[in-house]
This record gives structure tokens, sequence and C-alpha cells, in this order.
């Protein structure tokens, strides 16, 4: 019998911490935000803290918000295990293209009818929006481009290219005077991806517009913009040397100072460039496809946005976060403190400099809405990328593949 | 006169592959203590000035006695329930000869090969519904399920190789089954505790994936957690990333120093017996 | 003697707490994960749907998957083959020194101490900046290669840094087996005029049989497994030329069409070559054991 007794007792040892570890959880209200951009860590720390104390003043309730921050390459999958184990965090950011899967899978909360919904810019209320229900609170929304240095530029006496041939011949320029045309970073597939989405993007909104519809109907292939490659190669072969052992922050700290002319690189890197070169003097052009001008266009898009998980049991509080991330007050100086955009009327700061190029771009029409890939789709591309960068696969087989991934991904979702 | 050269050629040799060996501890030490700009123009250089700036930094920013402590926490209260739970059924397992100890043996063996990929997702979703996630003690617990197959195996090995005697006399002592675990067995098992503390305690501590997804709260980070969170900060400033990194090696270097040849032993005994 | 039923009575209660911590954290994940592996579940939605074998017979077909299990092969082979003969080279050379034999030791082990997650970041470190200072500033040409992009050159770099982390481990093993073997024998063979590598090979390897059983039953056993590593220092580029079977795993589970259900079905997979792998190995040893 004591026997039994002590190894009961052993058993209540065990049970006793789970309960224990089970207790921990407090009786106030906690938020449990996760974001994907680390970089921004402080700001948002003290964004959070700002919150927590504009609660305790005005609603009287005390509220603690846990933010969760994991490196961007573990970002996505993290967020997912917790989606898939039903423990979502009451607000968690997401890629505005991903808006449509997300809220095939109900994990999305209408926010149309909150107040920040009306201070949204009209086209960036249309890119987070879906049936014209607002999803999600955009943060990040830029143009973008090929990120260049105007003082190699004006050195060399060249003017902005504006069409593949242009382009070819500022390369050569720049070589005879001894620049590298361009910044070449490949160490994550992400960074070579964007000449994909450059070139593709430019196609697709000038000559060949209805070929992404037909991908996703299996009826085109990438055959049909086969050219693509040809600014691509360009690209590769006036590049800089050891790109796959370059990452992305280093590629950036080394273009501003000086190591390479040109970037294909969106705005988002402009605040480690100013950071390693404080004077640089920073321009977007658009990246040529071919010679037609018409496809030659920077990319107008809305990356991160903030979207609210529907089974929160802190709904109210949830929604007071994501209104107040777009705050009368406050909102501005968090926004440009993380060199964010302006995107809604409470902010009142001058967007950074190098924006103007890119917007010069836009007035005049010569931009283009982000194209939705499948995200096979686009891993794959950074992956044969990379490939074709260091000769292991020909423009055939990327060809080739690409079309099976499209038409694989079409069949899963 | 050979033998000499032999014997010197041979020393040489070890000594260069040792500084191989430490080759990239010593440059991220090195480089920890340069500015950003210095460490841009020359990677190969003594530091001009020991700049401590990173370290101060990194220390705020990894909050790096909270992660510690964590750390501790969470090896201490894994480790006492691999040993506990795993002495007593190691134990029990081998001086049991029924055709059920067999079996339950061969439960704990036959796991030992599942890849960890293979169980995570699954295993997730079984902290989430025990409602543990974000609790170290519930980490420790699953560190516990996923560590006894290998303890259980060792201790039934060791146990076959002490004398029956002392647990009889305990017996006719009176001592109860536990009684007689605690008094007795125990303190017989020493040897091969020290061996299943310190392999555990080094897998528990060095262990990423598993802490990654269950712990999202950032007061209970564990060192590697902080330190992984931290790349993602500074991420083009390597001499900030070079800090963090020989703060993370630190404490387990300290604990190598200091119990070095228990260390040694234990890994050597864990491995032949296994 | 007490009655068996009495017996296995003890038996359970005492086992009781480990067994249920394993069930449950251990035995119950991995039974469910076969489960899973038969579903069409992806990450995002919260439905998904039973479908039989047909992700089994999907991997068969899977090019990237087959692909990334040739790699973990070569892998597999090199490293167990390479490490174990450098960590066995390190034992005899360190053992049969008088002087610094504790420090050579204390060194030598050291990385194993130390996160791969970490020292994968510190080779990085070299491998992206260092190794090219020294080829453009110390004239040292042949450190002038891609060691991350060109897929042979970032094998040589994953070994190496593989080994760094668990060639300590071997030679602790190794050392302690040798130090097994009594001097006598040894001076015995060598008045017999043995040199010293016929003593090697006639009295020490045979006697130290087990200890490489075990060696490379560890390292098969964790080479299959191959993650932070690769991780860390390729990501499994350039495109998937470096990728292990854990790494396509986690793409399949976790990017792109987030398939768990797939990627599941690939660590069965997994799981059962590396159990085929393992009985062939400890098969093929025993007998060998027991040859001598």
């Amino acid at each position: 019998m004591r026997k039994t007794l002590s190894a009961l007792v052993a058993l209540a040892m065990l049970l006793g911490m789970v309960s224990l570890a089970a207790a921990e959880a407090a009786d106030e209200v906690e938020l449990n935000v996760m974001m994907s951009f680390p970089r921004y860590m402080e700001q948002w720390e003290a964004y959070a803290q700002q919150f927590q104390e504009k609660m305790l003043l005005e609603q009287n309730v005390k509220v603690t918000v846990n933010i969760e921050m994991p490196s961007s390459d573990q970002y996505d999958s993290l967020l997912q295990a917790r989606l898939a184990g039903d423990d979502a965090p009451d607000l968690y950011t997401l890629h505005c293209n991903n808006l449509g899967l997300y809220n095939k899978a109900g994990h999305l909360t209408d926010l149309s009818a909150q107040p920040l919904a009306d201070k949204l810019y009209p086209d960036i209320k249309t890119a987070v929006s879906i049936d014209g229900k607002v999803l999600a609170v955009p943060l990040e929304s830029m143009a973008w481009g090929v990120l260049y240095n105007k003082d190699i530029f004006e050195a060399c006496e060249l003017a902005v290219p504006r069409t593949l041939t242009e382009l070819r011949r500022a390369c050569e320029v720049l070589t005879e005077n001894e620049y590298t045309p361009f910044m070449l970073a490949f160490q994550e597939q992400w960074v070579p991806q964007l000449m994909t989405a450059l070139t593709l993007g430019g196609l697709v909104s000038g000559e060949k517009g209805d070929w992404l519809d037909r991908m996703y109907t299996d009826e085109a292939s990438y055959e049909e913009v086969r050219e693509i490659f040809d600014v691509i190669t360009l690209i590769m072969q006036n590049g800089t040397a050891r790109a796959m052992e370059e990452g992305s922050q280093q590629g950036a700290a080394d273009f501003a100072v000086g190591k390479a002319a040109m970037f294909v690189q969106g705005t988002w890197a402009a605040s480690t460039i100013m950071e390693a070169n404080p004077d640089m003097r920073l321009g977007v052009l658009a990246l040529p496809v071919n010679d037609d001008i018409g496809c030659t266009r920077v990319n107008l898009s809305t990356s991160t946005v903030l979207a609210v998980y529907p089974e929160t049991p802190e709904m109210e509080m949830a929604l007071a976060f994501a209104n107040y991330v777009l705050d009368d007050a406050d909102s501005s100086a968090l926004f440009e403190s993380c060199g964010f955009n302006p995107l809604a009327t409470c902010h009142d700061y001058p967007a950074a400099f190098w924006v103007e190029d890119a917007s010069a771009y836009v007035a005049e029409g010569y931009a283009y809405r982000d194209l939705v890939l499948p995200s096979a789709v686009t891993d794959e591309q950074g992956k044969l990328l990379q490939e074709l960068y260091v000769g292991t696969v020909t423009v055939d087989e990327i060809i080739e593949t690409l079309d099976a991934t499209f038409q694989n991904a079409n069949k899963l979702n | 006169m050979s033998k000499n050269i032999r014997s010197a050629l041979i020393y040489s040799a070890l000594t260069a592959g040792m500084l191989f060996w430490l080759f990239p501890l010593l440059m991220a030490l090195m480089n920890s203590f340069k500015t950003n700009g210095e460490l841009l123009v020359n990677v190969m250089s003594w530091p001009v000035e020991f700049h401590t700036d990173n370290y101060l930094r990194t220390w705020e920013t990894m909050s790096f006695l909270r992660s510690l402590g964590n750390n501790i926490l969470l090896c201490a209260v894994s480790v006492s329930l691999i040993v506990f739970c795993s002495a007593l059924a190691g134990w029990k397992l081998s001086r049991t000869k029924t055709r059920l100890s067999k079996f339950i043996l061969g439960l704990f063996v036959f796991s030992m090969l599942i890849p960890f990929s293979a169980v995570m997702i699954p295993l997730y979703r079984v902290v989430l519904v025990l409602g543990i996630k974000n609790s170290l003690f519930g980490l420790g617990l699953v560190y516990a399920g996923m560590g006894v197959s290998m303890a259980v195996f060792l201790y039934h090995g060791f146990v076959k190789g002490i004398p029956f005697e002392m647990e009889e006399a305990a017996a006719i002592d009176g001592c109860g089954t536990i009684q007689a675990f605690l008094r007795v067995v125990l303190p017989l098992l020493k040897p091969i505790t020290a061996t299943i503390v310190i392999t555990n305690v080094l897998w528990i501590w060095n262990d990423f994936l598993l802490p990654l997804v269950v712990i999202s709260k950032r007061q209970h980070y564990t060192l590697l957690l902080s330190t992984n969170t931290l790349f993602g900060q500074y991420s083009s400033d390597w001499t900030a990333i070079l800090s963090a990194l020989i703060m993370a090696a630190v404490p387990v270097t300290v604990f190598y120093a200091v119990f070095q040849k228990r260390i040694l032993k234990g890994i050597a005994d864990g491995a032949m017996k296994g | 003697m007490k009655s068996k039923r009495r017996q296995n009575q003890i038996l359970l209660l005492c086992v009781l707490p480990a067994l249920s911590v394993y069930l449950v954290f251990k035995l119950f994940p991995a039974v469910s994960g076969i489960y899973y592996a038969m579903t069409d579940w992806n990450g995002i939605n919260r439905e998904f749907g039973f479908v039989g074998f047909s992700n089994f017979i999907e991997v068969f077909s899977d090019r990237n998957f087959w692909r990334s299990v040739a790699f973990t092969f070569r892998y597999v082979a090199v490293v167990t083959l390479v490490a174990n003969a450098a960590a066995l080279l390190l034992a005899v050379a360190i053992e049969s020194r008088r002087r610094m034999k504790g420090l050579f030791r204390t060194i030598y082990y050291m990385p194993n101490m130390i996160s791969m997650v970490i020292g994968g970041y510190m080779w990085m470190f070299i491998f992206t900046r260092v190794v090219y200072y020294l080829a453009d500033d110390w004239g040292m040409k042949f450190l002038d290669v891609s060691w991350i992009g060109n897929p042979s050159y970032a094998f040589v770099a994953i070994v190496v840094v593989s080994m760094w982390g668990s060639v300590g481990y071997l030679m602790i093993i190794y050392m302690a087996a040798l130090q097994g073997i009594s001097p006598q024998l040894r001076e015995a063979a060598q008045l017999d005029g043995a040199g010293s590598f016929a003593v090697f090979r006639r009295i020490v390897f045979p006697l130290i049989r087990h200890a490489i059983t075990i060696c490379v039953f560890w390292t098969l056993n964790s080479a299959f497994q191959v993650f932070d590593v690769i991780y860390v220092l390729t990501g499994g580029g350039p495109g998937r030329a470096t990728q292990s079977v854990a790494l396509n795993i986690y793409e399949e589970a976790f990017t792109g069409n987030v398939r768990f259900g797939y990627a599941t079905t690939k660590s069965t997979v997994l799981f059962v070559i590396v159990l085929l792998v393992t009985l062939v190995q400890l098969r093929l040893m025993r007998r060998k054991e027991h040859e001598m």
C-alpha cells in the first residue's frame, strides 16, 4: 500500500507541475502581437508602451502587449505553426499579397467599420481590401524598382535608362569609368527573386496583359515571357563578384559605400543604406525589360500589413491597438522613425527624399500594382535564379520548372 | 633522433590543428571588440582599442541575465525530471524479468531513431492542448518526454552491473519500493547519473527549434532565442552579432572549464554503455 | 519470489512517470504524425481531408525530395568516413603524447559544447568575410573560391563545419577505448618487431572495434538528420544544391504551398530510411565484432 502511495506521489508531482505551469496566466488583458520586422523592434516596443499607458489613462485597463519578433526568415514558419495549432496571436503581420489566402482560411477580421479605415489613402485602401472590406492595417507601402547612386551616375554623365538598350549602354559607360554597374547580393533567395518580380510586373502591365490570368488557368507558359531573362542576364554579367556570399544587408551597406552603381532592391533597404553612408544620394529607377518604354515601370506595392485574428478573446483591445497604429496624434512619429511612407490622412510628415524619384514614375503612370503569384512560385523563382547565377541550370530548364511549379500550386489551392 | 623529429612533427601538427579549431572563436572574439568601420576595413587586425559598446548593447537587447536564468531553470527542471523518472524506471525494468518489462524497454528503445522533424508539428499540438505553451516548466516536461528513452536505456544497462544484495537487505529492513530506491539504489547510480545529467544539459541548453516554437513571450526566452532575435535586429552589423555569439557561448564555456574532467568522462561513459 | 503479477504491478508503478511523459510527448506525436501524413492538411486552412496513401505515392515521384535524399547520402558517407578517420587519428596521436595531452583534448572537444547555431554563424563570418580578406590582402589565393555559391565548395564548407562540431565527441570516445588497451600488450608487440602501423592494425584496431561501431552509429544517425549547419550556412542553396532531407521537409512544411501533411509523409519516409540503414549497419558491424 505504501509503495502504491509513494508512486502516486511521484505522479502527483508530475501533474502538479503541469497545473503549476497552466496557472501562470495572469488575469489582466494581454495582447499577443507577432511582427516580422525585428529591425524596428525598439520603435514598436516603445509604441506598445505608449499604448499601454494610454489605455490605463483613458479606459483604466491594464494592458500588457507582448510583441514577438522572430527573424524574418523564420517568421512565416512560426506564424503558420501558430495558426495551424489554433494558437494564433491576437494581431499579426503578413504580406499584403497573402491577404486572399488568409481571408479564405478565415484568419482575418473585417476592419471596415473601424476609424482607421476612413483615414487610409484611397489606392492603399483598395490594396488592403477584398470585396470592399478592409481586412488589414497597412504598414509598409512603397513604390520601388532599382536603387541607384546619383553621384556615380553624375560622375559618368549618365541619364536614367528607360529602355534595355539604354541600360546596356549605361553598363558599358559605367564599366569604362571603372564602376561596377550592379550590386549582387544573392545569398538570400528573396533578393534575386526581385528581378523576376520587377520584369514580370513590367511586362504584364505593359504588353502581356493577360499572361498571369492565363497562368492561373494553366493556359500560359513562362516561354511567353522569356525576354525577362535578357535583362536578368545583363544584370548578372555586370554585377559585383561573390554574390552568393553577400547577404542582403551586407549588400545594402556595400552599395552605400559605392561598390556598385545600381542595386535591384526595394526602398525598404534605404534605412540600412543611409545608416552606412549618411551622405548617400540615393535614387530610384524603373528596371527596363525590353525597348518598350511602356514596360519600364516601378512596383507600387503594399507589403507588410497588420491583421486582427477574428477569434481573439480580446477583440475590443485588439481593435483598439489596430486603430492606435493609425492614431492621429502618435502614428506619424512611429511611421517616420521606421522609415515607412505616409499612407493615411493622419500622417503629416514629409516622405523621405528618395521617394520623390519613384513618385515621379507613379505620377506619369509608369507604375504597376504588385503581381500576386503563388508563394511556391515566388520561392522557386528565387532558388532558380541563384542556380542560374552559379550556372547549374539553363533558362530552358527554368521555364520548364516554373511552369510545373505554377501548375502544381494551381492544383493545390 | 628520428623519433624526436617524428614527435616534434606530431606536436606541431596537433598545435596547428588546434589553432584551426579555435580560429572561428578567436576571430569572433577579436572582431567583436571593434567598431563596425574597423571591421569592414580589416578583419585580421588586432582591435585598435577594445570597444565594449557592442557588449553593453547586446547585454541589454538580449536581456542576458534573464535569458541565462531561463536557460538554467529549464535545464534544472528537465534534467531532474529525466533523472528521477528514468532512474526509477530503468532500475525496476532491470530488476523485473517478465515479458512486460521486455516489452516496455523495447518501447523506449524503439523511439530513439524517430527524427525530430516527424514529431514536431503533432508535438506542438499536444503542447497547446495541455496549455503549457510559453511555460518553461511545460517545456521541461516535453524535454523529459523526449529524453527519458535514452536515459532509461542507460540506467537499465548500469543496474545490471550492480549487485542485488543491498536492495534485498533494504527490503528485509522493511523499506518500501520507493524508499529502497531513494535510500539504496539512487546513490549507487551516481556515476551513470553524472553522465546522464551532462549529456542532457548539453542537449537542452543548445536546443533551438523546440523553444522557438513553444516559447513566444520574450520574458521566457532562452539564450539562443534572444541571440536569434538579435540577428534580425543587427543583421548588417557583424560586430554586434559577433558579440552576441560570444556572449551566448560564454556560459557553456565556463561550465566546460569548471567541470571539464567530469564532462569528458561522462561523455565517454555514456557513449560506451549505449 | 513474489508472483509475476505482483512484480508487474510494482514495475508499472515505477515506470509510470517515465512512461507517461514519454507516451504524451514522444510516442503519441510520432504515431499521430502518421495520421497527418495521410491528410492534405496545409498550415493555413483549418479543415483538411483524409487522402489515404496518395501522399506516399507522390513522394516517389518527387524529384526535389529524392535529390535531397541523394545529397544527404553523399553527406552521410563523407562525414561518417572523414569525421571518424580524423577523430581516430587525433585520438591516437594525442593519446600517445606525454605532454599537453589535456590541453589538446580540451580544445578539440570544445566546439561540441557550443550550439551549432552559434558555431554556424561564426563560420559564416569566416566564409563570407575572413576568407576573402585572406585571399585579397594576404595573398592566399587558394581561398578565393565561392564557399557558399559553388555547390562543390559549399559542400566542403558544410562538411568542415560539421566536422568542427562533431570530431571532438568521437575523439573522446576513441580515446576512452584506447585507454582500455594495456600498454604491456602494445610493448610486447613492439618487442616482437612490429612497426607502429602493424601494432595499430593488429592489436589496437580489433580492440576498439566496439567504439567504432558506436561512433559510426552515432554519426550515421545524426548526419541523416542534418539541419542546423546547412540552414545557417547555405540555407540549402544555391537553389537546392545543398538541401538535406531535413531541410526539404522544413521547406515543404513551412514555405511555398505549406503542406504540413505531405511534409509529415516525407518525415515518415526519412524515418524508414534511417531505420533501415541503421539496422544494416548494426548487423554488419556486430558480425565483424564477433568474428574477431
